[in-house]
């Protein structure tokens, strides 16, 4: 344990960029989980074929390859484009929290796309018939009754998609974010003691995970309350 | 709006599902204050006929108008009717997920932009007509079927519609809870409510009905005052239909 002396800190900072990933990452995930499950639920044809597109993409290749190809070639990119209005510039970087925490709501949010679709489907067409029968507009409906009744729904698959950003976390560290992961190798690098740096990391992971397996079922209490016929 | 514009006017209307003609050929004039009985076996079109007239289902033949607005894919239009057109289902329909009084508030809200609180008196009033301002805080499953179809009511009720659409609203109750819907649909028929109801009920069509309807094969075989309609039914198949219904 003296071993870790010294490096208590360096835990402390590497969990907070795993939160404020997670945090970032969770918010991203539902936008683009709710964009496309509302998207292959429409009847329009290319918002169908896009969104197809996306979860075949994203579900379909491996999470560490598509966090390198995100943050190389966003760099990549960025720099040819740059490059055209200042020759000069040999590089731009990208911050790798934001790469990384686009790569990994992209993936999951292509997972909960698939969880909110089942869920809109799962919404009784009575009271979204009575919501447009009082004379809301679609967006009213979404937003007041679609989305409402799915969420419970979608809630015990959502909990798995928040599990998977946290773990996806420590894939970031492969281009260079300063999370636990990244920390505990540079401690091993000066320590020589990987066992006790990666439990560390592995007490962090599942600590935060607990948390929201806690939350999750907690949401879940509160969003059956109108099922229970006690009040 | 006077007496003599309708209040709904349906033209030659038709309705197609795929092959299946829903609807032939709907002529249907409803003036303000008229209580409109519709009856016919299943599958007949009656509930497809009331679905149309606030587009829950499109017509697509002949035309409706809903005063002096005609029913077309044009949203703003539409929502102008819908506001006015209130809707009571078979099954209730109220939102789950919300209390009873919010169940009444949201359209309020959200159509009407009506303020917090006077949404929120409006719900409470409408909640003591249908007789129930105690159940307002809690969900809708944790009422009985009667008492989520009077909410249902009240909820449309709240959006101070001209004209009522009931589409078999009896028809999903327990026996001994019907005659408590009934009871609040003739209430409203007596201040004067513009009715369109789908039932089977007969009782409450002999006595609120200005006008009974029958409806067979998506057509309108037969329309009188309800004396003469159940008295001398003139069609050999409206005859068939109420010796069947009205045995027990």
């Amino acid at each position: 344990m003296e071993a870790l002396s010294g490096w208590w800190d360096d835990y402390f900072w590497g969990s907070v960029v795993v939160l404020q990933v997670f945090l970032a990452s969770l918010v991203l995930m539902v936008i683009f989980g709710l964009i496309g499950a509302a998207a292959k639920l429409s009847s329009n044809r290319v918002a169908q074929k896009i969104s197809g597109a996306y979860t075949v993409i994203f579900r379909g290749t491996p999470e560490i390859l598509v966090i390198l190809l995100l943050y190389f070639g966003s760099a990549i990119t960025l720099t040819a484009i740059a490059q055209v209005f200042d020759p000069e510039i040999k590089f731009v970087d990208v911050p790798p929290f934001w790469a990384g925490t686009f790569a990994i709501s992209l993936i999951v949010g292509s997972y909960a796309t698939e969880t909110f679709r089942g869920a809109f489907l799962g919404v009784k067409p009575g009271s979204i018939e009575a919501a447009y029968a009082l004379g809301m507009s679609s967006v009213q409906v979404f937003f007041y009754v679609r989305v409402p009744e799915m969420w419970r729904l979608a809630l015990p698959a959502f909990g798995n998609h928040m599990l998977s950003l946290v773990k996806d976390t420590a894939l970031i560290s492969i281009i260079g974010l300063n999370e636990t992961l990244f920390v505990a190798k540079q401690a091993i690098a000066t320590t020589g003691q990987p066992f006790t740096m990666y439990i560390v990391v592995g007490l962090i992971y599942l600590s935060v995970s607990t948390v929201i397996t806690l939350t999750v079922m907690a949401l879940e209490h509160y969003g059956n309350r109108h099922m229970r016929i006690a009040a | 709006m006077t007496n003599a514009q309708p209040l709904i006017q349906m033209k030659s209307v038709g309705k197609h599902f795929g092959d299946f003609q829903a609807l032939k050929d709907i002529n249907l004039s409803v003036s303000k204050g008229e209580r409109i009985v519709v009856c016919g076996p299943s599958g007949s079109g009656k509930s497809t006929m009331i679905r149309c007239i606030n587009r829950l289902e499109r017509h697509d033949e002949g035309q409706i108008f809903i005063g002096e607005i005609e029913l077309t894919d044009d949203l703003k239009d539409l929502n102008a009717v819908r506001r006015e057109v209130g809707m009571v289902f078979q099954s209730f329909n109220l939102f789950p997920h919300m209390t009873i009084v919010k169940n009444l508030m949201l359209a309020q809200r959200l159509v009407r932009k009506t303020s917090k609180q006077e949404a929120h008196e409006v719900a409470m009033h409408y909640l003591e007509r249908v007789k129930i301002p105690e159940q307002a805080n809690k969900y809708p499953i944790q009422l009985s079927g009667g008492q989520q179809q009077r909410v249902a009511i009240a909820r449309a009720l709240c959006m101070k519609p001209e004209v009522m659409l009931f589409d078999e609203p009896t028809s999903a109750l327990d026996p001994e809870m019907i005659h408590e819907v009934l009871d609040v649909m003739v209430d409203l028929a007596k201040d004067g409510m513009t009715m369109i109801c789908v039932t089977h009920e007969m009782g409450f069509a002999r006595s609120v009905a200005d006008r009974v309807i029958f409806m067979d094969g998506g057509e309108i075989l037969e329309q009188a005052p309800p004396e003469e309609f159940f008295g001398n039914p003139q069609r050999a198949r409206t005859k068939l239909f109420l010796s069947q219904i009205l045995q027990h």
